[in-house]
């Protein structure tokens, strides 16, 4: 697509990316747990390993980190047929219409790719933290310079037509990365009734098919952006202009209309 | 002093006034860089946004001491609120008509009263509160949404009443804003605007 096309159907639709090509979909019910992705994902955006004590879980480390943007996330459900182990990659979902984007103060330290994945700019980036306010999934991270960390797609991998770093590495098949309408009428083909991300936040860039409720894997099962953005998107901008402005142009009525308190006859001001 | 003129303000008082004034006007400026991309050329202005975030951060340290500091100066007349005070409001100091005229005010009339207790004060606390907030704060999405929530909430009722502050102490009052910059008004503008005041000064 034409930049200029791209661009007007931003302006059009109001969300960012109707033009989205790329993303991941991700079959949890495929993850074996290995943690093959968490480990690439490591490798190739070279982040340091962490030092982390047993929990009595093989999840490990316990929470993202600004050293970790993708991790393997174990749940464990007590079922009819006894203990069950549920497995899902958590990380950025790249949303259509991302929180963090739109209330992050610095342009450009949060941006949208051409491939439709939310990359970051550490330059750019002012470390207020806002991102994470913005952001219905928890995922940014700050490092000591308190500069977001979060997945980025492997935007530099993708740039170049290669899978990101999880999906290139994932033994089942459990992270395909690919054309976003191609993934997603896959998991129609594979029996999948409803993809979560397929139509949530304008389109997610990370899609879930899921068998059991998304919540299950604590993800909102349906994801919005938090209220008090929404408030302050749609009722404290606008207004913080329209205040502005208003007082402005009610002293200038004012003041050619009924005008200012004269000074008294004869008297001296 | 002239025979004519009344003392209004203390050095001080003017000094602290005006290092209020001036930190709130670069904290709007920079705040209104931060808050929308197409104002962002405020914040080129200050150097650009690494440096406007800490302007903005240690120029909301120097008013949240101004503020402080205005406590002595006014809050306690602010809170004495008298029937006249009630009047005044209720026919909103008179500025809808011509010919209105002002129930008796002591040195601060009640829409300064209200403007001080409701904006400086109240919106003062949660701006500079939320603005720690947002600065100190752990990060975790709770504390982030909260301080940035209550801080763009105090920032308008800041960019709407300020204005009309600006406007009610120079231009719609002629010979009020001398009182905030060489300290003194005259006699007949204490008795026109603010006349128990001038009853307690003994000017007839
Ligand atoms: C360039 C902008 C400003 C101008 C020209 C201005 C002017 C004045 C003047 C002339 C007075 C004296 C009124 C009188 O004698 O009755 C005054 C009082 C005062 N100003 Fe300002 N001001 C400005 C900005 C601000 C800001 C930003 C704040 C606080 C956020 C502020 C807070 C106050 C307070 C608390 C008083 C004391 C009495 C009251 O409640 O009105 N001013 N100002
Ligand atoms: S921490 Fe950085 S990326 Fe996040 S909102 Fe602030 S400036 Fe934007
Ligand atoms: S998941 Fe969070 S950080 Fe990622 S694009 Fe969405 S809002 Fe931004």
């Amino acid at each position: 697509m034409a930049v200029q096309e791209i661009e007007r159907q931003k302006y059009i639709s109001g969300v960012d990316v109707p033009y989205r090509q790329k993303g991941l979909l991700i079959t949890p019910e495929l993850c074996i747990g290995c943690r093959g992705c968490q480990t690439a994902c490591k490798e190739w955006n070279k982040l340091p390993g962490e030092r982390t004590h047993n929990r009595g879980t093989y999840e490990n480390p316990p929470d993202l980190t600004p050293n970790l943007y993708n991790k393997i996330r174990f749940v464990e459900v007590e079922t009819q047929q006894g203990l069950k182990w549920l497995f899902i990659s958590q990380r950025c979902m790249h949303c259509g219409e991302a929180g963090c984007m739109k209330v992050c103060p610095a342009p450009g330290a949060l941006y949208r790719t051409p491939q439709g994945a939310v990359a970051f700019n550490k330059d750019k980036c002012i470390g207020c933290r806002f991102c994470l306010a913005g952001c219905p999934f928890n995922i940014p991270r700050f490092d000591s310079n308190s500069k977001v960390s979060k997945c980025h797609l492997c935007s530099d991998r993708i740039s170049n037509g290669l899978p990101p770093a999880c999906a290139k590495t994932c033994p089942t098949g459990a992270i395909s990365y690919g054309d976003r309408d191609k993934l997603l009428s896959l998991a129609k083909a594979s029996g999948f009734k409803a993809v979560y991300g397929d139509k949530d936040l304008g389109g997610l860039g990370v899609m879930f098919a899921f068998r059991e409720y998304p919540s299950f894997y604590g993800l909102p099962d349906t994801p919005g952006l938090p209220s008090s953005i929404v408030f302050w998107k749609s009722i404290l901008k606008p207004l913080a202009l329209i205040g502005l402005g208003g007082a402005v142009a009610a002293a200038a009525a004012h003041y050619i209309t009924i005008g200012p308190k004269e000074p008294e006859e004869g008297g001296e001001q | 002093m002239s025979e004519y003129l009344v003392q209004r303000t203390t050095t001080w008082e003017r000094f602290n006034h005006w290092v209020l004034a001036v930190s709130f006007i670069i904290l709007c400026l920079t705040g209104l860089g931060f808050l929308f991309h197409s104002l962002n050329w405020l914040n080129t202005i200050f150097g650009g946004n690494h440096l406007a975030k800490e302007i903005h951060r240690w120029t909301g340290v120097v008013f949240t001491f101004s503020v402080l500091f205005t406590l002595g100066s006014y809050l306690g007349e602010s809170l004495r609120f008298s029937k006249e005070d009630t009047q005044w409001l209720l026919n909103l100091g008179g500025y809808l008509s011509k010919t209105a005229v002002e129930p008796p005010q002591g040195r601060l009339n009640a829409g300064q009263k209200v403007y001080y207790l409701v904006v400086v004060v109240l919106c003062g606390a949660v701006i500079i509160i939320s603005g720690f907030i947002i600065w100190l704060a752990p990060s975790t999405a709770g504390w982030l949404r909260l301080g940035h929530l209550l801080h763009n909430l105090a920032f308008v009722v800041f960019v709407t009443t300020v204005p009309l502050h600006i406007y009610l102490s120079t231009a719609a009052n002629p010979g009020t804003f001398r009182g905030m910059t060489r300290g003194t008004v005259t006699k007949t503008w204490t008795k026109r605007h603010h006349s128990k005041w001038a009853k307690e000064l003994g000017i007839d």
